[in-house]
């Protein structure tokens, strides 16, 4: 069997602060599978560059194990160096000095390519990232968007097996971000086996992307699984938002229905003000029994203008597992760093 | 890091002033100037640490003393010997005027590069020059210390004579106070230029004061230079800020602009100038710096926002 | 979206493979990393001209006034020449502190540092591509001062050994360049106080490595800088083979010693770096310290 792409075994992490040491990762098992696109997912302080920095070998564990295609990030880190790269947010390596062009093959000679193979390798890149407009331009001139995914050309000169983002779309802005992370996505399709870590405090970006994901706090793996896994854990129930003309005898006549759970006026529907449409949120116990709500609706004359199923979205996810919400977290953590 | 000292010390008003809001001139700018100097005491000058006291105000400036006392004994013979006490003043007090220099040059440098600043101060409502000039101020004190030590040394280890008694007090605190403000205008004029240039300007600004110890008659008289240098020695406000202070500490001692031959003597018909001439020579040469300097750094100032230099690092 | 979809390099090699390098693999890398470094340097040097003004014309000014110091006080004109000599060696050690010393903490705030070391090569790469590119920059100014210096103030070398000469100034250069890398990796360890050490190199060094007047003249304090101070050891030996007709104070070895000197000196320092690099990478790699933490 081949090895997995991330193997980690107990890690834990414990940096020495003043006043006291903080237990940044605290037993963390970790599996992914070579061609995952794998999502580590949390607010600040987490833990999650703390784990990517020790599979990038930049950064010894305090206990445990951690393999990256069988390469244990102890002993074998020149052999892991080879085959992966990673690429943070924000990240402003490099010399302003260079354009674009010139950085990047700067540092393809970090990996070995000849000076002309890394030409190739930079021209192709450039283009295929769409900076070609900016490649004679200064580095120190680039926007935030085409700094990124100039950083993003950077983390594939060498063709990496595996490669570390951590939280690469922070601070763009939405079409930036979306952009950057069609370019992953493609990148990764194009060829089998090249695996993705990322990070991300972002709940739809680890949904977009990942095949699997991992929600941190505190040092700690909460739950691991595809983002549709992680959802399910949470519904229990199917939640609807109903569009209505109008209902006669408000919200009460279908909480009589069997299987209606709950059903409330939902806040801020449009046009509350002028009453022309009665938008609301449906419990119920299962999908089977929207037919009967269908039923009753017709019989009282009220026309269905619209019908959504709400899906849980992650961040219902984290409520559930860790009982506040993503928001708290991150002030919590800004509190402690401040 | 020091920068929570930048947090006013300024009691928050407890209900809306107009006044405050629209800025109050003087007292907004005092303020201001008083953060800015207290912020740079504690990023640069950290009197507190005997280690950066002793390089930055004992090592250094001595060293520099030493050189040149050094230089003259190699050569020996009775010139060399008279030499001396010229040479130490001169270098104690160019210690100064670089430490001037170069404090407002690396303030940028160091926000721009190090702590990624630069933008945020920027930003600020504070007027930057005012930030600027109060960090450099700072680090004036440090080069204060510096000269004082080195002139100390120099009377009681290298033999130069000197009487308290004898300085001109009215002169000496004229000429100080007006050379400063001349150092911290040609400071600004670097500020102005390394805003414009890469991360490795660190030794740009003392490349700056390297060249003007050549015209400014610190370590010997300008009436060994060619006429065209001696000229723009004569318009340099360093070169009479040193003839100042010289005359103040050693009445009557030989002086830096004048002399046989020189091309002070050639014009205006005596030897070298006296107190009166050189605070009015200061004066003007001090005005038109400032306005030049000023003029640069606004220029420069309008550049970088126009090009947003100010948020870029530039190392290679 | 085609580049990348067509960027299959290495086709059909697996992960362990692709990690599987030879020896020659392993070697090229290094040195083309070297190259990788050396580049921005280069590239720095035409892109930003500045320096032609604040690293060439302005120094010279500032050893000027040094020749102008000793013309005052009547001194021979081959003390013109020991001014100008060591005005250009002032070039390489200036380099050394703020562009070799000052550097890796300065890579470390940008980031690149953790770059680097993720990277495949040795680190050593990275320093020795520093210093070459640093050589480049200093070399040229080196040269114009003596140039202009040759020009204005009319020093002429009276030289026996062309030969020794060359090869002293390049172990000189060997020598400071070592010394800058292990500097680099002190200072990184020491973080933003190595600022204030850089400062220390400069001014009480030059006093002691005789920076305008023949070392020896320190007596005992000379003696120990040539022992320890590249940039006294390499100066002095310059100045012995460059003016051969001066009369030069007695004190100071032979050149030939001071070659044996700076060989030392140059594997000692870069024995020396090799090994705090290795050291402080796994002290980093141990206390979290690879990279500065800005949020
Ligand atoms: N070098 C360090 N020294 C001390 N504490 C650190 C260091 N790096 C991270 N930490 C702490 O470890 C915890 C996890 O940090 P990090 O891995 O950066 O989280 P995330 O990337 O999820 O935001 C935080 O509490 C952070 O303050
Ligand atoms: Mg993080």
């Amino acid at each position: 069997m081949p090895p997995l792409a991330i193997e980690v075994r107990g890690i834990r992490r414990v940096y020495s602060a003043k006043p006291a040491p903080v237990v940044a990762l605290d037993r963390v098992d970790l599996h992914v599978a070579p061609g995952e696109f794998f999502g580590l997912l949390g607010p600040n302080g987490a833990g999650k560059t703390t784990l990517i920095k020790i599979l990038t070998t930049l950064l010894l564990p305090s206990a445990g194990t951690a393999r990256v295609f069988g390469f244990d990030v102890e002993r074998d880190t020149k052999k892991i160096r080879r085959i992966m790269n990673m690429v943070a947010g924000g990240e402003q390596s490099g010399y302003g000095i260079l354009t674009v062009r010139e950085q990047l093959w700067m540092f393809t000679q970090f990996y070995g390519l000849a000076g002309g193979d890394g030409w190739r390798r930079v021209d192709e890149l450039i283009e295929a990232v769409g900076l070609t407009e900016q490649r004679i331009q200064r580095v120190s001139t680039l926007s935030t968007g085409q700094r990124q995914k100039m950083n993003l050309a950077r983390g594939l000169l060498n063709d990496p097996w595996i490669l570390f983002l951590d939280e690469p779309t922070l601070g763009l802005d939405v079409s930036a971000a979306r952009s950057l992370r069609e370019l992953i996505v493609d990148w990764k399709r194009a060829v089998p086996g090249r695996t993705i870590l990322l990070t991300t405090h972002y709940m739809a970006e680890a949904d977009e992307l990942c095949d699997r994901i991992a929600i941190v706090d505190h040092g700690r793996i909460l739950a691991i699984g595809s983002p549709d896994e992680l959802k399910r854990r949470v519904q229990r129930e199917s939640i609807f938002r109903l569009e209505l003309d109008h209902l006669d005898g408000g919200v009460a006549t279908l909480v009589r229905l069997p299987g209606v759970v709950s059903a409330s006026e939902a806040a801020g529907a449009i046009d509350a003000a002028t009453r022309q449409t009665v938008v609301m949120n449906l419990v119920l116990e299962d999908d089977g029994v929207l037919g009967q709500v269908v039923g009753a609706l017709a019989r009282t004359g009220s026309e269905i203008l619209g019908l959504r199923k709400s899906e849980p979205t992650l961040e219902d996810v984290f409520v559930e597992l860790v009982g506040r919400g993503f928001a708290e977290s991150d002030a919590e953590a800004a509190g402690k760093a401040g | 890091m020091a920068v929570s000292a930048t947090s006013a010390p300024v009691p928050a008003p407890a209900r809306f002033d107009f006044a405050k809001a629209e800025g109050n001139g003087i007292r907004d700018f005092l303020r201001t100037f008083a953060v800015a100097v207290r912020l740079g005491w504690q990023l640069e000058a950290n009197w507190t640490d005997p280690l950066l006291f002793f390089i930055y105000s004992v090592a250094k400036p001595v060293s520099s003393a030493l050189i040149l006392v050094v230089m003259l004994e190699v050569i020996g013979g009775p010139s060399g010997r008279a030499f001396r006490p010229f040479v130490v003043v001169g270098s104690a007090l160019w210690s100064f005027v670089v430490s001037g220099i170069a404090g407002l040059a690396f303030s940028i440098l160091e926000d721009r590069e190090r702590f990624r600043m630069l933008k945020y101060v920027y930003v600020s409502p504070s007027d930057f020059l005012t930030v600027l000039v109060g960090r450099g101020v700072a680090r004036v004190g440090v080069g204060l210390a510096g000269a004082a030590i080195t002139v100390a040394v120099g009377v009681v280890v290298l033999g130069v004579p000197f009487d308290l008694g004898s300085v001109n007090w009215p002169l000496f605190v004229t000429v100080f106070l007006l050379g400063l403000w001349s150092i911290v205008a040609v400071g600004l004029l670097m500020a102005g230029v390394v805003i414009q240039t890469r991360q490795e300007s660190w030794s740009y600004p003392e490349a700056f004061a390297g060249a003007l110890f050549l015209v400014a008659g610190a370590v010997f008289p300008l009436a060994v230079l060619p006429a065209l240098v001696q000229v723009i020695g004569l318009l340099t406000p360093l070169s009479w800020w040193i003839a100042g202070i010289r005359e103040a500490l050693f009445p009557g001692g030989p002086g830096s602009i004048g002399g046989a031959g020189s091309v002070f003597a050639g014009a205006f018909g005596h030897a070298q100038p006296g107190p009166l001439e050189i605070v009015l020579a200061l004066m003007a040469t001090g005005a038109i710096a400032t306005l030049g300097a000023v003029a640069v750094f606004r220029v420069s100032d309008r550049r970088a926002k126009q090009a947003g230099l100010y948020d870029r690092t530039t190392g290679s | 979206m085609a580049g990348i979809i067509d960027l299959v390099g290495r086709a059909g090699i697996g992960p362990h493979e692709a990690a599987d390098w030879s020896r020659r693999q392993e070697l090229m890398t290094d040195l083309r990393s070297v190259r990788g470094r050396a580049y921005p340097r280069v590239i720095g040097l035409a892109r930003e001209p500045s320096w032609v003004l604040f690293e060439i014309l302005l120094p010279f000014l500032a050893t000027a006034a040094f020749v102008f110091v000793y013309r005052a006080i009547g001194a021979p004109q081959e003390y013109v020449g020991f001014v100008v000599l060591g005005g250009a060696l002032t070039a390489f050690w200036l380099n050394v502190i703020w562009m070799m010393a000052n550097q890796l903490y300065w890579e470390k705030s940008q980031g690149n540092l953790e770059l680097y070391f993720a990277a495949p090569m040795h680190f050593m790469s990275i320093l020795f591509g520093m210093a070459i590119g640093g050589i480049v920059m200093s070399t040229t100014r080196a040269a114009t001062v003596l140039l202009i210096a040759g020009l204005v103030f009319g020093v002429t070398f009276s030289v026996d050994q062309w030969a020794l000469l060359l090869g002293v100034f390049l172990l000189t250069l060997a020598a400071l360049y070592g010394l800058g890398m292990v500097l680099a990796s002190l200072f990184l360890v020491w973080g933003r106080e190595a600022w204030h050490m850089g400062q220390m190199l400069t001014e009480p060094v030059y006093f002691v490595s005789g920076l305008n007047f023949p070392v020896a003249r320190l007596g005992f304090l000379g003696a120990l800088s040539v022992a320890f101070i590249p940039l006294a050891t390499g100066l002095d030996a310059m100045r012995q083979l460059a003016f051969t007709d001066a009369a030069f104070p007695l004190g100071t070895p032979d050149p030939l010693l001071e070659v044996a000197i700076l060989t030392v000196m140059t594997v000692v320092s870069i024995l020396a770096a090799r090994w705090m690099l290795i050291t402080m990478e796994r002290r980093a790699r141990r206390d979290g310290r690879l990279s500065i933490r800005w949020q």
